[in-house]
């Protein structure tokens, strides 16, 4: 077990590149923002999960269909093993992070809060939201202080990365497709653009601790432009545009920026407030309250002696 | 093209493809490539492949990778590509090269249980690990735990195939 001294020498050890395990006497307030981080990264990945099964019926053909069973699959794995590292962490067990997210003291993803209508909503979710996600992913990744964290978001990234290939599949198949898939797609592009954009968060603070403590890497603007920069020319060249009406080009530089991004939608989708989070945590707590038999039978098996 | 120069060229483009959900592991050394052969007198490039799991959902994208690279070996030549499942052999996690179990240790904290060795924490090297869940991510991989350096470890190779004590 590693010890530090002051804030000053635990915080020069993460400038250093140092990881920290669970097992360090790490500072309280650092334990505290990594559970919270970890934990709204869980919710996020076992509500999305729950979404993305509901398109496991409803995605057209089969190979779709696996594709949808083997993403709702991944999501789930993934909190699961988030859960367990934050678990570990000695401030809440899982059980409690799941009555939390479903009573609605915690929080999730913004883009769960919203409703995918049609299979041109999903698209735009495999191709935007996915790539927004896996961006944030890889900027945590890159320099991220926990070692427990950073070993699961090795794979979760290897895996998300196979989701946007499959995104950007689909989208280019509905853009060569009739007119109907194409307006589909447009559709669905309209209902997912901002919320995507507004996924990275208003421009970090100066004194935001995540960056300081190498939760995150890299600032919500600079991931935020790097998005705008990479969709704008790859959806306008797949014959979409893009719903905001003040998009221009800078003649100097080239670079695409964005209009007014409304964060309010933002705090409100996060609050619970979105258009769908009412929706979606009833279906939350039907799967939990209709799997407790499930858990129950495994609780009962594991008591049985060998 | 003589056969033989094609078949070579075939099986060398084929065994650099990658596994999707690996991106720097390749499917010759996860043991999913069986055989690059010439068939119907030289018109037909048959390749043989052995899904890790027949269910798993990442086989039309690896057919994909895997046509494409024998395309690109085969430029010039008139030779169809074939490329097909097969369900004989069958896969275990024996198939799995060291250099590539090595590599999922050190880069992805992914551990092998296979018949020959059972799987040990790839972050502290702790046998005893816990086990938590039958599937993780992929249906591939179970979730254990490991007690000693406190990390969720993935485990390739199911629980029914445990070296027996």
């Amino acid at each position: 077990m590693r010890s530090w001294d002051s804030m000053d020498d635990f915080e020069a050890f993460l400038d250093d590149g140092g990881l920290v395990e669970p097992g360090d006497a790490m500072p309280d307030t650092y334990r505290e923002a990594v559970f919270r981080f970890i934990e709204l990264h869980a919710n996020s990945e076992y509500m999305g999960g729950l979404t993305e099964r509901d398109w496991i019926a409803k995605a057209p053909g089969l190979a779709n269909k696996l594709t949808a069973l083997a993403k709702t699959q991944d999501e789930i794995g993934h909190a699961h093993l988030l859960y367990m590292v934050a678990a570990d962490m000695g401030i809440k067990t899982r059980d409690e992070m799941t009555v939390d997210l479903l009573a609605g003291r915690t929080t999730f993803h913004n883009v769960f809060h919203y409703r995918a209508y049609t299979w041109g909503d999903q698209i735009a979710i495999a191709y935007l939201v996915d790539a927004a996600a896996l961006a944030s992913q890889q900027a945590v990744f890159k320099n991220c202080s926990y070692g427990p964290y950073k070993r699961i978001l090795r794979r979760i990234i290897a895996e998300e990365g196979f989701h946007m290939r499959n995104g950007e599949e689909l989208l280019l198949k509905m853009a060569k497709g009739t007119s109907q898939q194409h307006d589909l797609m447009q559709e669905g592009i309209d209902r997912w653009w901002w919320p995507s954009v507004q996924l990275f968060g208003p421009d970090t603070r100066p004194d935001d601790v995540l960056l300081r403590w190498h939760i995150k890497s890299e600032r919500n603007e600079v991931l935020r432009d790097r998005f705008v920069q990479k969709m704008v020319p790859q959806l306008t060249a797949a014959g979409f545009t893009i719903p905001d009406p003040d998009l221009r080009q800078d003649p100097d530089t080239g670079r695409w920026i964005s209009g007014k991004i409304d964060w309010d939608a933002l705090k409100a989708a996060i609050a619970g407030r979105g258009p769908d989070s009412e929706r979606r945590l009833r279906d939350a707590r039907n799967a939990w309250d209709g799997a407790a038999w499930v858990r129950t039978a495994l609780d009962e098996a594991a008591a049985v002696p060998a | 093209m003589e056969a033989a120069v094609l078949e070579a060229a075939v099986f060398d483009a084929v065994s650099s493809v990658c596994d999707p959900e690996y991106p720097d592991v390749t499917i010759a050394e996860l043991g999913i490539l069986e055989s690059v052969s010439m068939a119907d007198n030289g018109s037909v490039v048959r390749i043989e492949l052995v899904p890790t799991m027949l269910g798993c959902p990442a086989l039309d994208v690896i057919r994909r990778d895997v046509a494409a690279a024998a395309q690109s070996a085969c430029v010039g030549a008139k030779a169809r590509i074939e490329v097909v499942f097969v369900a004989d052999p069958v896969w275990t996690p024996d198939r799995i090269a060291p250099s590539a179990v090595a590599f999922m240790a050190r880069e992805y904290s992914v551990a092998v249980r296979s018949a020959l060795t059972d799987a040990t924490c790839p972050i502290c090297g702790n046998a005893a690990l816990e086990h938590r869940s039958d599937f993780g991510p992929t249906p591939c991989r179970s979730v254990e735990w490991c007690p000693n350096c406190r990390n969720p470890i993935e485990v390739v190779g199911r629980v029914d195939i445990a070296v027996s004590a």
